[in-house]
């Protein structure tokens, strides 16, 4: 083949490739299109969701999607007759892909708290859970007011972040008066136990989750917790019709049992 | 311990997809494209310049995972534009348009460094502008480049693994889904001994293509 005719063949594809992508930007895919039509006439919504937070919602070892909220989640969709995706996001982004319309529901261990009530709507809460402070079993540190000049740390963007940051004076009088934040839950009690940090504040069920992997009598649950939180899943803002549905069938899963097996599935040992 | 592994190979394969995919197709499309841009960045058109000159300031001065938020994210809020990007598409455009900014300046480079007096002799030689640039000056700039451009491929490489900001799921997102469920750290010294095997691959590949250009050796 002569030169020229194989260099204008790769030419063509490589026109042909940016055509294809740029013809693709102009037509959105149902997943990304924002929900401007009547709640009624969806048969579709995208659960967003950290598909590595475990319990609520993460990877089993085949790689399928489970945990708590996926449970619920399905079970809601079941009584509702539609089909919930699920579309894995970056955590930190969770509020910016809801408003986006890229996902319809933030559902993964989502705590209410005010701040988040500014920007979302939540739905009735259906767990509660404590901002728990653990250290390792050996540890002299028994109530919070010994954690005074100790290293801290937890997970970015949490509300166990914000129940730290709410008690005045608290992070405050931490060591360097610093709360060390890392992305996962992961990182974090990884520094508990090379020793780097003394204390850590986390969500229950991901602390529980965590210990039970690791061994739980490496671990020390302190007495005292940060406060306790509810979970509620967010939605955005102008879903009203949409949040009192879902409400609704919370109340129907509490009242008819549903809620305590798929509770006790996941939570049995608490 | 094994089950570590059963979880994790098979989650490495599948997020090797949008390692290798992302990686490949910005090559591609950015390596031809930031030659043009080079060109027009050396444009003796004033406006020309300038405009490619301010695009290549602005890729090069924001972080890469910025402009993936904001093309994503940030895109369907200017007013004008009527469409957003799907997450893909997304993910493409960034990394083209970051990638053929740092390309173009390397080629750029390359080709200021050619000696005038090539140009002066294919233009005694009667050789159209055309024919001058692809066979006499380009192969000499490939020549030259290859080590830059090698670095910045090896770079993107590594790169990739920004797409997580998106949710998508490469091979370091593979390592933190199963680092999550098993508390356990070793999916991520096992990601990175993959990286490291692709950039021993990929540094074996770019030195053959640097010897075959070494005729003058």
């Amino acid at each position: 083949m002569k030169l020229s005719n194989k260099k204008s063949i790769l030419l063509l594809l490589l026109l042909s490739l940016i055509i294809g992508v740029l013809s693709g930007c102009t037509s959105k895919t149902s997943a990304e299109t924002p929900v401007e039509e009547p709640n009624a006439e969806k048969t579709t919504y995208i659960v967003g969701l950290d598909d590595t937070f475990a319990p609520m919602g993460f990877r089993d070892e085949k790689g399928n999607l489970v945990g708590f909220d996926v449970d619920l989640a399905n079970e809601v969709a079941k009584r509702w007759g539609v089909t919930f995706e699920f579309q894995p996001i970056e955590w930190t982004m969770k509020e910016n892909e809801l408003n986006a319309g890229n996902i319809d529901f933030i559902w993964n261990g989502y705590s209410i708290t005010d701040e988040r009530k500014e920007k979302v709507n939540f739905s009735s809460p259906y767990l509660e859970v404590s901002q728990l402070l653990v250290t390792l079993t050996d540890s002299p540190i028994n109530l919070i007011a010994d954690m005074k000049d100790k290293v801290v740390s937890t997970q970015g963007e949490s509300s166990a972040l914000e129940a730290a940051y709410s008690q005045p004076g608290l992070v405050e009088s931490f060591k360097n008066g610093e709360l060390i934040e890392f992305p996962t839950y992961n990182e974090v009690f990884n520094d508990l136990e090379a020793g780097r940090s003394d204390v850590v504040i986390a969500d229950e069920v991901l602390a529980r989750y965590y210990m039970k992997n690791k061994g739980a009598e490496k671990y020390k649950v302190l007495e005292e917790d940060l406060g306790s939180e509810e979970y509620g899943v967010g939605l955005r803002k102008d879903d009203t019709e949409l949040c009192e549905k879902l409400n609704a069938t919370f109340s129907e899963i509490k009242k008819d049992g549903t809620f305590d097996e798929i509770y006790s599935k996941w939570f049995s040992e608490n | 311990m094994m089950k570590v592994f059963d979880m994790l190979i098979p989650m490495t394969i599948e997020g090797m997809r949008i390692t290798i995919g992302v990686f490949l197709l910005t090559l591609i499309i950015s390596l031809p494209l930031s030659i043009i841009i080079a060109k027009l960045r050396m444009s003796k058109n004033k406006i020309v310049s300038k405009v490619t000159g301010i695009y290549i300031y602005i890729m090069r001065g924001t972080p890469l995972l910025l402009q993936l938020m904001f093309i994503f994210f940030g895109f369907h809020y200017i007013p004008v534009i009527g469409f957003a990007f799907g997450r893909y598409q997304a993910i493409l455009v960034a990394f083209v348009l970051n990638y053929t900014a740092y390309f173009a300046e390397i080629f750029r480079g390359g080709i200021n460094a050619i000696d005038i007096g090539q140009i002066e002799a294919s233009t005694v030689l009667g050789l159209s502008k055309r024919f001058t640039f692809m066979k006499v000056i380009l192969p000499q700039v490939l020549k030259n480049v290859m080590p830059s451009i090698g670095n910045e491929v090896i770079t993107l490489v590594k790169d990739t693994s920004l797409v997580y900001i998106l949710g998508v799921a490469d091979i370091l997102k593979a390592a933190k889904s199963v680092s999550n469920t098993y508390s356990t750290f070793i999916p991520y010294i096992f990601v990175g001994i993959i990286y490291l095997i692709i950039t021993a691959v990929l540094t074996r590949f770019l030195n053959n293509i640097e010897n075959k250009f070494n005729y003058y050796r």
